[in-house]
Parts: C-alpha cells; sequence; structure tokens
C-alpha cells in the first residue's frame, strides 16, 4: 500500500553492505546501471545468490530484477531467522562472501539463525571460515553479542572450482549492541594457524607449517598451526590447500590471514592443464602468509584489514554511546563502508590519525539500532 | 496520610518480625522443632545485629524504616519543596512521636519478652519474602541518560474538562514567575522558573487528539478538577492516555472550591475526590486545591505554593522519548515564497517551526512525524541561540528580574524574536521614539563603530525611502561593522542579538536576499575563493570594504559558510600556504584521489616510508614538527577523503551524466564497438568504481622478506617477546596524542610557535616522559570515575533534602550495608551506566563542536528551526496556536508499513465490545491513524484463532496494518473522536508484541454435506465441495457425521458411479466426494468436515489529519459497521440458519421386524414368532352367549346397585375434598400475603440500621 520510496544508487559496488544496511534500517533500494557497460551486463550468480539468501533469511522482503539484471529494486523484509535454513551459496564466490552480511543480520532477527551454506568454504578472494572462526567471531563478543549459539561448525571443505563445502552457522539474537573503547591493539602473545588439504596430500599442510614457523620463530615461540586433512566426501569436489594464521594479542586482538591455493575458477576449461603447474608449491604458501600476518600486525589496529569494514559495522549499531576503535590503514573497503554507514544509518564517523604509530582511530556515537522484529514476551 | 500510614504500618510489620528474629535466638529450641525449612529462613534471613536490644540502634532503624516507607509509598514524598519551618517541624514530631512509640514498644518488649515470641514459623517465613519481594519490586533496572546537553524547559501540560479554570492558572503562574500580565494563552509558554530550571506551560486542547498529544509531549500534568462538581471524564480519559504513553508526573489541582459555603461539605468533598485521584494513580498522589478567586485570579499564596511544588519535581526519562527527538513547536511560520501563494493559493507550502529539541539527539537527516499532518524529511535543521536561556552563573540566591525570562510567540508574548538570520524586535508603541531621518543618511557607517549595533541595525531597517539596492547596502554595511564590534562582547552576554549559529544550509537554502542574486554559479565560484581568502588573513578586513557590493554581500552571508569549512581551515592553517592552494584549488582532485583509492593508499604507503625514515634516521626537532604537520593535515584529509567525497559525488555523478550526453555524438561514431571497451576508455575509472568487486580482503602484500634482521624487527615491539614498555607506551601515547589533537584543535591555536611545542616532542617521547603520561591517564581514569560517582550520588539523592536527613542517611549507613549487598547488582549497574555517560562526556567534549556536531547531531536542549518543505495548504490555514504541534522523529523502519501484533484489553469504562475488522483509531509513538484490527486470542497449541469480539474481561491479541512502531510501545484505542458525549471515549489499551509481515489469524470453519449414495462403509457426499478441484485439496482430510462416525475424504467420485443425472442432457454436478467411513452411515446423516481457515488482515490505514481541517470539526475516516446501518437504516442481516425454531420431531416408524427362516429355525421356542394361522370362523368360545337365571339375574342387579352406591358417595366424598382444598388455598395465601408484608418490613427496617451504621463507620474512617 502507498508509493515505495526507494533509496536511488548506482553500480554493484558494495552490493552487501547496501542490502544489509537496506534490511538493518528499513529502506528500500533501488541499483541501477549494474556493469550495464560490460561485456556481461548484469549481477553475477553470486550477487543474485545473495539475493535468495537475503530473502530467504527475512520475511516478506520484495525483489525485483529486471531482464538484463542491470537494475533491481529490493524491499526489505523482517529480518526472522530461524533454525534449519539451508542456503546454496554457487561457486562463484566463497561463504566468506555470505558469512560477513549474514552474521550481523542474524543478530537483529526475530529468532535465533541457524544456517546451512553451502559452496566454496576456503578462497584466496574472501576470508575464509577458518579465519571467520577464529576472528570474526570474537569481534562480535566483543560488541556484547552472547557466546553461547554463536558458532561455524565446518561440516566439509570445498575449494573452487567446483566446492562442495558445507558450514552450519548459528548466530544468537541480541537486543542492541553495545558500544566498545576498542584502543589498546596489545602485543601479539601467540600464533595459532590452520591448514587444510583436500584431495590432497597430507604433506603439503606439513611443509606450509614448516615454511610459515620459519618466519614466526625470529619474533614468537608460541606458534601452533593444526592441520585438518579431508578426504573423501568432506573434502568436496575439488584439491586444494590453504592456511589461516590468526595472531592474538594480550589485549584480545585477533589479526588473521589466510589464503587458499587451488585451480582457477573454469571460465576457460582449455588451460585447465596449464594452469596445474602454476599451483604455488605449499613453502611459498606458508611463508607468504606469515609475511602478510607480520605485514598485518605492522600495520597496527585492533583488527586485521580485512574486517574493518564490520568493526566499523558494528560501532554503527551500537546504542548512542560513543564508540572509540584503532584501526591500522584505512582500507578502501573500510572506507565504502564508512560511506554506506552515512548513506543508510547517518552515523559519521570522526577519523583521526594517529602519526606516532601510523594507526588510525575512529569515533563514532552508535545509531541507537534496537531489534525491531524481536517479539516482546 | 496514607503515606504516613503505610510507612507506619510497614515498620510494625518489621518489628514484628524482627522479634521473631530475636525470639528465634532464645528460643532456640522452639525454632528448632518448627521445622528445619523454616528455622533456617529465619537465621539465614536476619541479621543477628536486629536481635540485639539496643535502644539506640533501633531508634535509627526505626527512622530509617520511615524513610523508606514513605519512599515506597510516594517517591512524592522526596517531592515536597524545602517548606518554611513549621513543615520541618511538623515532621520532626512525627518522627519524635514514633521514635517514643519505638522506645515504649522495646521496653514492653524487655519486660515480657513471651508475649513478642512468634507463634508460627511459617508466618514468619511469609512475612519474610514478602518483605523481599517488596524491596525487590523497588528496583528498576537504571536507565541510561544520555542527554548531556542542558535541558530543555519542562512541559507542563495544564489540562481540565472546558470552564475549569486552565488560562487562569497558566496566567497566575506566568505572572508569579515573571511579574506580567498574560492577556491570552495561546501555545506554549517558556518562563525560567529558577537559576536552573526553565519551565514551558502548554493548556491542553478539549479535544480527544489534543489530549493525545498532550499526553506525548507532558512531562508533567496538572489535572484541573472542578471541585463542586467532581471528576469529569476528560481527567479520566487523559489519565489513561498519559499511562499507556509512559506515565509522566501528575499532580491534580482541585478548583471553584468557593462554591461550597458549608465547610464541612467541602472537607468531605475534598477528602472523597482525593481518595478517588489516589485511587486512580496511587496511595500520596499530590491532590493541590486552589481555594477560590481573589479579583479574578487565584490566591497569590496557592499559586506560589503550586510554582514550587512545580519547581521541585524530578522528571524520570521515559523509554519512548529518550529514544525518539521531538519538538514541541512554539512558533510557526509559513515561509513559501509568496509568488507562488499568490499563483496558487492552495499550492503545498513550506513551513518552518521552532522548539525546543527535547528526547534525544537529532541528526539531520532524521525523517519526523507531524502529528496530526503526516510524514516529512526535514529540508532544513538549524540550531539557533536560546530566547529564553538560564541566567549565566548567578550567584545571587534568587532570580533576578531581568533574569526572569518568558518567551511565548505564539501567545505574542517575549520581545525578541529569533530567527534563522534575522532577529525581530518586538517595541511597544509607546516605548518607540521615533529617529530622525536625516540621522543616517551619511553617518552610519562612522556611527557603527561606536554606535550600539542593534540601534544601527534598527534605524536603517527604519529607513524606507532608500530603493533595496541602497538598503542592501547599507545593512551590510553596518552588518560589517557590527561582527568587528561584537566580538569582544561576543563572549560577554547571552543578551546580545548575535547570529553566531551553526548554519550549514546557508548556500542550501533560499532566501529573498539570496534569489535576488541571478549569476549562482558565479557566486560559488567567489565565494570560494573568498573564503578561502577571508580565512586565512584576518587582517585584510579594510580590503574588504573596498570590495564591490556584491561580493560584499557574500561576503556577509559567507562568514558562516567560513564556519562550516572552518575546521579545515584551522588545521590547514598550520600548515604553508602552498599545500593549501593546492587543496581550495579543486576539490575535484581529492575526489579523484579517492576514486583510485588504490593508488592513493599507496601514496600514503609512500608517505608513511618516507616517515619511517625520518624516524628512524636522526630526528632533528624541524623534521618531527614537520611530520607532525603532515600528519596532521592527513587527519584532515582523511575526513576528506572518506566523508568530502561522497558529499561531492553527487556532483561528480551530475558531472558524469553531463559528460554522457556529451558524448552522445562521439558514441555514434563508434556505434558498433563492443560494449564495455568503448566506454571503458572514456570514463576510466569511476566506472570501475561503480561496479568494484565487493571484497572485503583486498590487502595487497608488499612481499618484504621478513626473514631479515632489520625488517622484522621493525616489529619486535608488537609481540610479547619484545620491549613491553616500548609497546605499552605504543598504545598509551596514541591515547595521549589524539587528545593532544584535539586540545590543539579547540584551541585552534594557529600560530606559527606552534612548532617549538614541548608537547609535540612529547609525542615521539623519550622514556622519561612516558610514566608521566601514564599517570596522567590514570588520573584522568580516575577523575572519570569519580565524577561518575558523583552523579550517581546526586540522582540517589535529592539536593533539597535537608540536612538533617543527610546526617541521618549517615549514621544509617552502616546498617544499611546489608541493604546495598542485596541491591548490589543495581548499584552496579548505575555506576556502570553513569561511567559510560561520562566517558561519552568526555570523548565527545574533546572534539570541536563542528565534528561533534557531525558524529552526536543536535543536543537536546537546544532551540531547533525545522524547515519542512512540501506540506499541505491546509496546515497553514488551519493552523490554530491553541492546538500547539508535535513533531517527533522517525526511528529506523519506523516509516515502514506492516502487520503488527498487540495485546489488546478493552478498557472497562468502554460500554460496548469491539468488534473485529471495525474500524478504530490508534495512538502509537507519534502517530495516530484509523486501522481495522483483527482481534485474536492464542490457542494452547499456539495458533492465533480468530475472535469476532474483544472479550469482555480479558486480553487479547490484536493485529491490524499500519506504520510500523517497536515492541512494548503503548497503544490507545478511541473508536469515538467526538467531544459531545457523555460515555468514555478510550475504547482500549494495548501494547505492540512484534511487528510482522504476515498476519497469520485462522478461524474456524464447518463444512457440511449429506451423503448422496451409500455403499458399504464409503458414501458419496455432496453438497459439501462446490468443484471437484475443492474435494483435491482436502484430500485425506477428517470428517464426521453428526453422530460420531469418523471418516475421511478420498477423492472426487467418479462420474459413472454416482452422479448419472436424472435427465439426460444436463450436466453432472461437481464436487461430490467419496468418503470412507469406519462404520456404514446413514442416508439421514450429516457429515462434517472441521478446518481452519486464514483470516486476512485488511491492508488498511488512514492517518488521522486532523491538523489538516479546522480543529472544532469533528475528523472522520471510515465508518463502522453499526454507524453505516444506523444512517441507512438497515436492519441486521441475520442467517436463518442461527434462527431459534421449535424442534419437531415425527415418531420413526420403523419396519417390521422380519427373521429369515434359517434364523428361526434356530431360535428356542420361547423366542420364535408364534405363528398362529387366521381362522375363518372365531372361536367357539367367543361365538357363544351367556344366559343368567332369575336368582342369578337379582343378585347381579344388586351388586350392580350396590357398585353404584358406593362410586356415588366416593363421588361426593371426592367433591366436597376439593372444595375445601380450595378454601383452604385461599385462605393460605391470604396468610403468606400477611406475613410477606411483614417480613419485608422487617427487612427493611433492618438494611436502614444496617446503613446507618455503614454510614457512621464511613463517616470515621
Amino acid at each position: 500500500m502507498g508509493k515505495v520510496n526507494y533509496k536511488k544508487m548506482k553500480g554493484s559496488q558494495n552490493l552487501r553492505q547496501r542490502l544489509l544496511l537496506s534490511t538493518l534500517s528499513g529502506t528500500p533500494i533501488l541499483v541501477e546501471d549494474i556493469r550495464a557497460d560490460d561485456k556481461f551486463p548484469g549481477l553475477r550468480p553470486h550477487e543474485v545468490s545473495l539475493l535468495r539468501l537475503f530473502d530467504r533469511v527475512t520475511d516478506d522482503c520484495v525483489v525485483e530484477i529486471n531482464d538484463t539484471g542491470t537494475k533491481f529494486k529490493y524491499k526489505p523484509g523482517v529480518v526472522m531467522g530461524g533454525r534449519r535454513v539451508a542456503h546454496d551459496c554457487g561457486v562463484s564466490r566463497a561463504i566468506g562472501y555470505f558469512l560477513e552480511p549474514l552474521i550481523v543480520l542474524g543478530l537483529f532477527g526475530k529468532k535465533p539463525l541457524e544456517i546451512r551454506l553451502k559452496g566454496i568454504t576456503n578462497d584466496s578472494k574472501d576470508p575464509c571460515v577458518d579465519t571467520f572462526r577464529s576472528t570474526t567471531l570474537p569481534i562480535l563478543k566483543r560488541f556484547g553479542v552472547p557466546s553461547e549459539g554463536l558458532d561455524l561448525k565446518i561440516e566439509s571443505r570445498g575449494v573452487p572450482p567446483l566446492g562442495g563445502g558445507e558450514v552450519v552457522l548459528s548466530v544468537p539474537i541480541v537486543q542492541a549492541l553495545s558500544a566498545v573503547t576498542w584502543i589498546d591493539e596489545g602485543m601479539v602473545k601467540r600464533i595459532r594457524g590452520w591448514t587444510f588439504s583436500a584431495k590432497v596430500s597430507s604433506q603439503f599442510e606439513i611443509q606450509m607449517i614448516h615454511a610459515a614457523r620459519g618466519i614466526f620463530n625470529n619474533l614468537l615461540p608460541d606458534v601452533h598451526i593444526f592441520t585438518d586433512h579431508k578426504a573423501g566426501l568432506q573434502a568436496g569436489n575439488s584439491p586444494g590447500y590453504g592456511i589461516s594464521l590468526v595472531a592474538e594479542t594480550n589485549a584480545g586482538c585477533c589479526i588473521s590471514a589466510d589464503t587458499t591455493i587451488s585451480y582457477a575458477r573454469g571460465d576457460d576449461v582449455g588451460d585447465m592443464e596449464d594452469e596445474k603447474k602454476e599451483l604455488k608449491p605449499p613453502q611459498d604458501v606458508g611463508e607468504d602468509m606469515a609475511s602478510a600476518l607480520l605485514e598485518e600486525i605492522e600495520l597496527g589496529g585492533v583488527v586485521d584489514s580485512s574486517h574493518q569494514g564490520l568493526l566499523f559495522l558494528l560501532c554503527a549499531l551500537c546504542p548512542p554511546d560513543i564508540s572509540k576503535i584503532r584501526v591500522g590503514k584505512l582500507m578502501p573497503y573500510g572506507v565504502e563502508t564508512l560511506r554506506q554507514i552515512k548513506d543508510f544509518l547517518g552515523v559519521e564517523f570522526n577519523i583521526k590519525m594517529d602519526t606516532s604509530t601510523k594507526t588510525v582511530i575512529l569515533k563514532c556515537m552508535g545509531c541507537g539500532l534496537k531489534n525491531l522484529s524481536r517479539k516482546s514476551s | 496520610m496514607a503515606a504516613g500510614s503505610g510507612g507506619k504500618d510497614q515498620s510494625h510489620k518489621a518489628h514484628r518480625s524482627s522479634q521473631a528474629g530475636a525470639s528465634s535466638k532464645s528460643h532456640k529450641a522452639k525454632a528448632r522443632k518448627a521445622g528445619a525449612n523454616g528455622a533456617a529462613v529465619v537465621r539465614g534471613g536476619w541479621n543477628p545485629n536486629l536481635a540485639g536490644n539496643d535502644d539506640m540502634a533501633r531508634a535509627g532503624r526505626g527512622k530509617k524504616r520511615q524513610r523508606e516507607g514513605q519512599g515506597a509509598v510516594a517517591s512524592q514524598e522526596s517531592d515536597k519543596p524545602k517548606q518554611p519551618l513549621t513543615k520541618m517541624e511538623k515532621v520532626d514530631r512525627k518522627k519524635r512521636r514514633r521514635l517514643g512509640e519505638d522506645s515504649a514498644l522495646a521496653e514492653q518488649k524487655r519486660q515480657n519478652p513471651k508475649a513478642f515470641a512468634f507463634t508460627s514459623s511459617g508466618k514468619a517465613k511469609k512475612m519474610q519474602s514478602r518483605a523481599v519481594e517488596k524491596e525487590q519490586r523497588k528496583l528498576h533496572i537504571p536507565s541510561i541518560d544520555r542527554t548531556y546537553g542542558e535541558p530543555a524547559p519542562y512541559v507542563v501540560v495544564v489540562q481540565g474538562p472546558p470552564k475549569v479554570g486552565k488560562s487562569l492558572l497558566i496566567k497566575s503562574l506566568i505572572k508569579h514567575y515573571t511579574k506580567h500580565n498574560l492577556p491570552e494563552v495561546r501555545g506554549p509558554i517558556s518562563v525560567v522558573s529558577g537559576k536552573k530550571r526553565r519551565v514551558q506551560f502548554v493548556e491542553c486542547p478539549n479535544d480527544i487528539n489534543g489530549m493525545i498529544d498532550a499526553a506525548k509531549y507532558a512531562d508533567l500534568a496538572l489535572l484541573l478538577i472542578d471541585g463542586s462538581y467532581g471528576f469529569e471524564m476528560e481527567t479520566f480519559e487523559f489519565l489513561n492516555i498519559l499511562q499507556v504513553h509512559g506515565f509522566p508526573k501528575v499532580m491534580g489541582v482541585l478548583t471553584h472550591l468557593d462554591q461550597f459555603k458549608d465547610v464541612k461539605k467541602l472537607k468531605k468533598t475534598k477528602e472523597r475526590l482525593k481518595h478517588r485521584f489516589w485511587t486512580e494513580i496511587y496511595d500520596g498522589a499530590k491532590l493541590f486545591y486552589l481555594s477560590g478567586l481573589i479579583h479574578g485570579k487565584y490566591p497569590k499564596r496557592e499559586v506560589h505554593n503550586l510554582a514550587r511544588f512545580i519547581s521541585t519535581k524530578k522528571f524520570h526519562p521515559l523509554s519512548w522519548r529518550t529514544s525518539h527527538p521531538y519538538v514541541l513547536v512554539d512558533r510557526f511560520e509559513d515561509v513559501t515564497p509568496l509568488e507562488r501563494v499568490r499563483e496558487n493559493s492552495k499550492c503545498d507550502r513550506n513551513v518552518t517551526v521552532y522548539g525546543y529539541l527535547r528526547g534525544c539527539n537529532l541528526k539531520r537527516e532524521m525523517k519526523v512525524h507531524v502529528a496530526g499532518v503526516g510524514d516529512f524529511s526535514l529540508s532544513g535543521v538549524t540550531a539557533l541561540p536560546d530566547p529564553c536561556p538560564l541566567p549565566s552563573a548567578a550567584k545571587k540566591k534568587g532570580l533576578r528580574d531581568k533574569e526572569k525570562l518568558f518567551y511565548g510567540p505564539m501567545s505574542g508574548l517575549g520581545d525578541l524574536l529569533y530567527d534563522k538570520d534575522a532577529v525581530y524586535i518586538n517595541i511597544n508603541d509607546h516605548f518607540v521614539q521615533f529617529s530622525k531621518a536625516n540621522d543616517e543618511e551619511g553617518d552610519v557607517e562612522n556611527k557603527g563603530k561606536n554606535q550600539d549595533v542593534g540601534e544601527a541595525l534598527v534605524k536603517s531597517l527604519q529607513n524606507t525611502k532608500y530603493s533595496l539596492d541602497e538598503k542592501l547596502q547599507e545593512s551590510f554595511i553596518s552588518l560589517f561593522s557590527r561582527n568587528k564590534n561584537l566580538l569582544p562582547e561576543h563572549q560577554g552576554s547571552n543578551n546580545k542579538i548575535e547570529d553566531h549559529m551553526i548554519d550549514m544550509e546557508a548556500a542550501k537554502q533560499g532566501d529573498l536576499v539570496e534569489e535576488t542574486e541571478p549569476d549562482g554559479p558565479t557566486k560559488s565560484d567567489t565565494e570560494d575563493s573568498d573564503g578561502s581568502a577571508s580565512s586565512d588573513n584576518n587582517d585584510a578586513a579594510p580590503e574588504k570594504l573596498a570590495f564591490t557590493e556584491h561580493v560584499e554581500l557574500h561576503g556577509g552571508r559567507l562568514r558562516r559558510k567560513a564556519m562550516f569549512e572552518n575546521d579545515y581551515d584551522d588545521t590547514e592553517k598550520d600548515s604553508h600556504d602552498g599545500i593549501e592552494d593546492d587543496h581550495d584549488g579543486d576539490t575535484k582532485i581529492s575526489d579523484d584521489d579517492v576514486s583510485s583509492s588504490d593508488s592513493d593508499s599507496s601514496e600514503e604507503d609512500g608517505e608513511v616510508e618516507k616517515l619511517d625514515d625520518d624516524h628512524m634516521g636522526n630526528m632533528s626537532r624541524w623534521k618531527e614538527s614537520l611530520t607532525e604537520r603532515t600528519g596532521l593535515r592527513k587527519s584532515t584529509n582523511l575526513m576528506q577523503l572518506v566523508y568530502g567525497n561522497s558529499a561531492s559525488s553527487m556532483e561528480l555523478r551530475a558531472q558524469e551524466k553531463l559528460d554522457t550526453i556529451d558524448n552522445v555524438d562521439s558514441d555514434e561514431e563508434d556505434f558498433f564497438k563492443l560494449k564495455g571497451e568503448g566506454d571503458k576508455k572514456q570514463k576510466g575509472q569511476n566506472d570501475a568504481y561503480f561496479d568494484a568487486e565487493d571484497c572485503s580482503k583486498c590487502m595487497k602484500y608488499t612481499g618484504q622478506n621478513w626473514k631479515e634482521v632489520n625488517i622484522y624487527e621493525r616489529i619486535r615491539d608488537r609481540f610479547v617477546t619484545g620491549n613491553w614498555s616500548n609497546a605499552a607506551r605504543r598504545n598509551e601515547l596514541s591515547v595521549g596524542d589524539a587528545e593532544d589533537e584535539s586540545s590543539n584543535d579547540d584551541d585552534d591555536a594557529a600560530v606559527d610557535g606552534e612548532f617549538e611545542d614541548l608537547e609535540t616532542g612529547e609525542k615521539y617521547g623519550s622514556t622519561e616522559t612516558g610514566p608521566q603520561e601514564e599517570d596522567d591517564r590514570a588520573a584522568e581514569k580516575r577523575r572519570l570515575k569519580k565524577l561518575a560517582l558523583r552523579a550517581k550520588f546526586d540522582a540517589q539523592f535529592d539536593v533539597s533534602e535537608s540536612m538533617e536527613d543527610e546526617e541521618d542517611e549517615k549514621r544509617g549507613f552502616t546498617s544499611m550495608d546489608s541493604e546495598a549487598n542485596q541491591s548490589s547488582y543495581i548499584e552496579k549497574l548505575k555506576e556502570e551506566s553513569e561511567l559510560l555517560k561520562q566517558k561519552n562526556i568526555a570523548e565527545l567534549n574533546e572534539l570541536d563542536e563542528e565534528s561533534r556536531l557531525a558524529i552526536e547531531g543536535f543536543r537536546t536542549g537546544t532551540y531547533m528551526r525545522l524547515e519542512i518543505q512540501n506540506v499541505p495548504f491546509e496546515m497553514v490555514e488551519h493552523f490554530d496556536p491553541y492546538h500547539p504541534l508535535l513533531v517527533g522523529g522517525i526511528g529506523f523502519g519506523e516509516e515502514n508499513v506492516g502487520y503488527m501484533q498487540v495485546r489488546l484489553k478493552r478498557h472497562r469504562w468502554n460500554k460496548k465490545i469491539l468488534k473485529t475488522k471495525d474500524p478504530i483509531v490508534l495512538s502509537i509513538g507519534w502517530r495516530r491513524y484509523q486501522t481495522t484490527p483483527v482481534y485474536a486470542i492464542e490457542d494452547r497449541n499456539g495458533r492465533h484463532r480468530m475472535l469476532k469480539y474483544t472479550p469482555e474481561h480479558m486480553h487479547c491479541l490484536a493485529m491490524f496494518w499500519g506504520p510500523l512502531a517497536p515492541p512494548n510501545t503503548g497503544v490507545v484505542a478511541v473508536q469515538n473522536l467526538s467531544n459531545n458525549q457523555a460515555s468514555f471515549r478510550i475504547s482500549a489499551t494495548a501494547t505492540v508484541l512484534e511487528s510482522n509481515h504476515a498476519a497469520k489469524i485462522m478461524k474456524k470453519i464447518k463444512l457440511v454435506g449429506y451423503p448422496c449414495k451409500i455403499f458399504k462403509k464409503t458414501a458419496l457426499i455432496t453438497d459439501m465441495f462446490t468443484s471437484d478441484l475443492e474435494i483435491a485439496r482436502f484430500e485425506g482430510a477428517a470428517v464426521r457425521t453428526v453422530s460420531g462416525i469418523r471418516g475421511q475424504v478420498k477423492k472426487a467420485a467418479k462420474k459413472e458411479v454416482g452422479n448419472h443425472s436424472n435427465s439426460k442432457g444436463v450436466i453432472p454436478k461437481e464436487g461430490i466426494a467419496r468418503c470412507t467411513f469406519e462404520d456404514k452411515i446413514l442416508m439421514s446423516d450429516i457429515v462434517f468436515l472441521r478446518a481452519w481457515t486464514q483470516v486476512d488482515v485488511p491492508q488498511f490505514y488512514n492517518p488521522l489529519t486532523t491538523a489538516l481541517q479546522p480543529r472544532e470539526t469533528i475528523w472522520h475516516g471510515m465508518k463502522t459497521m453499526a454507524e453505516l446501518r444506523r444512517e441507512h437504516s438497515l436492519p441486521l442481516p441475520t442467517n436463518k440458519d442461527s434462527m431459534y425454531k421449535p424442534i419437531e420431531r415425527f415418531p420413526r416408524k420403523f419396519n417390521k421386524l422380519v427373521i429369515s427362516k434359517q434364523l428361526q429355525k434356530d431360535l428356542p421356542f420361547e423366542s420364535k414368532p408364534k405363528d398362529i394361522p387366521n381362522r375363518r370362523k372365531p372361536l367357539l368360545e367367543r361365538r357363544r352367549a351367556v344366559i343368567m337365571e332369575g336368582a342369578e339375574r337379582q343378585v347381579h342387579a344388586l351388586v350392580q346397585q350396590l357398585q353404584f352406591i358406593k362410586n356415588e358417595k366416593v363421588k361426593k366424598q371426592k367433591l366436597t375434598k376439593e372444595r375445601k382444598r380450595k378454601l383452604h388455598e385461599v385462605e393460605e395465601a391470604k396468610a403468606e400475603e400477611v406475613s410477606k408484608k411483614r417480613r419485608r418490613e422487617e427487612r427493611r427496617d433492618r438494611y436502614r440500621v444496617e446503613d446507618k451504621l455503614k454510614k457512621k463507620l464511613r463517616g470515621r474512617n
């Protein structure tokens, strides 16, 4: 009933944040010009899958996509949550892509969410599920999310191009988050890690661990990297291996780096044979990721570069108290998130460069979002 | 007083239980006997100290308890103003008396302990648990107070039925506060009532819509009651509305008490009304008496007392209001361009509303709901200087006359009207001395320097001889000189007219002055350059005078614009001009910077590297400060990078559009170019930016060799294996850094001397400064905590409490410790919330004004000017100052429309029950709208079953369609908005349970069918379904006959089986279902299918647009069914089947019993039907006749005669008996009547006596 005022946006950028913020703030959006000038215009399969996921988790949301897929309307519904929800994420992006918005969305649902996601668990593009478990969930706990009911279970692994992995995410609901003052990054007290190998030799893992240790040994003795060798059904459909490293500081911050090595997605199958040879050797992977982790540590900040967006988002969703956080260099993704937050929630951050440590300190007052869909008893 | 007596009562109870505790000690054996359970409770629950017979301790305790009792019964008690000695004495005396009682009791107890021994452990336990429960019920989860600004004036709504003296009361109060006579009360009137308090008086309109709105903004409601008449419905309606929309403070005021001639009657009436009032609110609620009129005004003394009560009220936050900003409009202007109105008087208008911001902070982007009009987005938000400010730092005891400000623009009060860019001065005619016109011809400029600015301004305004151009020039010259002149005054006085308001929309909002300017774009260009110039060199003012009119005009306007960019300017001042030029030159550069953020980050990287080199190399002072400055520059850059772009992104997009339009020609040339290749080159990065991949992991690792020593040593201190002190400093320092920076910002010390600031040296500081900073931090933390504690203490204990009380408190503390432990959780929560608040304030104070506004929004308590565009013209036309306007902010998701579920209860005073789908007006949050709810109740299995009507005395669920509100919001339902009706108008009250996008309410449905053909256990049922499709839907459904035979729907019957029509050519009937049963059914059976069907809630809601029509007319929305029927005089439709008819039961005819031959054969003879063949002739015995002989005949005749005689006798006897009985009955009836009469009289007498007794008793009470 009545005319819906759509917020107009352009392009496919930040689709996840836009959909998430649109749902949380209840603003309908209209996105135009999605790759309109591209060779392959319109929404990508993973984006469509994301829309489907939102449709599944919420009640009565309306999505209209035009014929070419270059334009769509999204009218958010009430976040329902619920148990035994399942979603196939497809193989064009990893599950990490879907997890990032989903975990925030689930917090503001009517019922606790328990969802089974199928697809690619580990990918080089998106944060892998191990990192999610070790780094992202603790960040949520900082904001007052109860730890019971917050879990990610990895049932089976799946790497590109064919995927076949499965995880179960459960998110509790909250009434409101709580603001944080989180500027103490602390010192790294231990490094933990997870390697996995699916449909390849478990020897790969040992090589990765060995190489990574070689770098950490100069700095810290407390390094422990777990292995997870999968075979058979649990290994998914494609071979691959990867590593996820987390540095925990004595102030409770987790800084992570991860990657996965596998064959490229099969747009052009003909190159398959060539690419097989190009896979990075495990020693290099271990070394590179260890270096990457050290680089993240050098940047400073209470979270690593890939979690900036989530951190900002959570701060903005807090009750109207001041949150103060410190991050390393502002990443483009974080910057985009900041802009989207201002667009949808009207929350502006005060950003200050901390010159002595080359980090950035952000301050904001939360928008005071409360869980509207929760039922009052 | 009930409060006192309540307290006493409690103390008594407590005493008894404490004695129980005492005796539990002395009579241990008894306690043991009483059972382990009870004994344990007694022993564990009571502090053994209490059992001690120390008189002093008991006295203290008694007092304390008494105070608690008072607190429990009425928070009102604490509201009592400090009254002159008499009252204090009274209290004192009371206390002493109670003390005496206590000591006497103690004495008694000592002498005769057995009399006070407790008799039942169960009772003691019960009492103890009750006491604990009472205590717990007092506790509330502390709400965090997030209002940081000066509190807005408290709204005192004066409500009452018509002709009860509302406006007179306001007039009297205003007179009391300000010594001014108010001619008329229109709209809110703000008054400074004390050194730290302002109040805003509003008269509540008399219609229900006005009452609902008033309940939403009232902080204190004065309910005026006509004492000579008694309570009227309005008061109770208003109370109910208040209770639903968060219960603000309420005080009753009895007027018209001079109508009573009889003192006794007056006293009785007061008592009666007071008790009625108490039952409605709580025992001990304040009811104030205004004894009568003196010279048409209320007595001064009483008004004074009332004012004292008002000024000492404490207001607690109400949950809806603390989460939504709202403005009670005290000024309303129509700012539509006159030309547009002239062209079309019914065009949409632009209006500005003014008022204090209340509730919570308001952000610029927020949408608002104007009560009675609708939802709008704010097109302009401006903070204005307070028109009615609190006295600044008053040292004196009371208020001076000058500080007794008041402001009520709607009532034509207050001499000053502040606007965004103008101040209107209202001077009474007899105060005005018109100056001579020739005065300001030439020497305005000269005078401006030494004359009062306001005067010059006014004079220049008076001058009407000049053309607009000249006038503008002149006024701006004076404005300019004013600016120079006022600078020192700026800080000094509040009362001065200044426009130092924060104004961001200056450029956006079209003023008349600006509109006269024809060249928009060039203006902005000049503005830009001018702005930077003006802020750069402050001493270039004389140069400015030389500018042309236009530029000056802009310069004058631009002052505000410059302020907007102030922070950038401030910080940029530090840097070289060269750098700045680079910045101000073109904003697009920075845009490009962002769009290619990757390249930018790499640039940053480069800088970082450079810094690093600096750091590592020898650190000379100048280099350090240089890096410092670049850092500062970068910090502002960061904000710009992130947000500056987004503001200009619109521009960018617009530009892009232009580009594409331009490119049309060129595009035509390469028409056949592949999409995506041709354009990409032209649009370059922009396009990629729009469709950038959504990826949170985009860190580009540099790939350094971390095995090298010098590289990994760089981050050694980030590990626990490194130098802890270094690392600690890293964390600590940076905090200090931020603070330092901000302090620098605040000072806006833009002097070059800052370079040598020692602080900058400290930032990179050597180890010795580290600990000091740490100390500072610790000190800061301690300070915060202290502040929090103090605030908490203030909140807990009334400031106005007497000294004696405080002393009492201290003494009581020791014994209160145990209680403190009990409620320590609450205490902790309170402390936490207070700490949070202090931390927020500290963080906010660090920021400069501009960025604070950006992240926080406008603070509560600021006087706001809100511009709303495109409101219906009716709002302006029918604006009525007697009906104050409420503008409330809308939270996230609250403008969305959906189904809402509420828990609803019909008001017990509403005479009718409510019908499902009958339209009803609901008030939720700020909104009022009409909707059609469907009532339901939750079954045991969780199904929501529809109810046709609301239950009589129960809660039920209601589901309706409308704008969503968060759970736990209160709802008032009203069905009848008209004023002239006697009955209670509030139909129901409710709370929101949840909001849904789907309504799932079921109702029972019963499908009835009849067998048309019966096989053995299968039957074909007709008339139950209308089509085969329907049957397919119900396959497997359970059916039942009336006689209780259960069955199942199988399938649609085949055509040839049961469906052959009698006459050919008729289409066989559809919808015959084949059902199977557990037994064979009869043709006379009726078959039922019982199912549930979903009821859809109509998607209808109709906002009440009461502000868009004359206020006295009643708003008409959708009509209820009953109203429609009444209007059209339609009868109630009746279902024939529901009618009650006499039941006709025909005697059943059974067929003859047929026993098969086989069975007959097997039956025993007895049960065998005896087949006697019909005879042709009757038997001989029947056929023959009997003839008597003579004697025999005589005997027979005699016997017959005797028999006859006997029969006659009996008949006679019977008759006489009957007669006698009848006579007797009549007599009996007579006697009965008499006795009845007697009994009735007896009863009457008895009642009379009882009534008298009762009255007597009541009178005694």
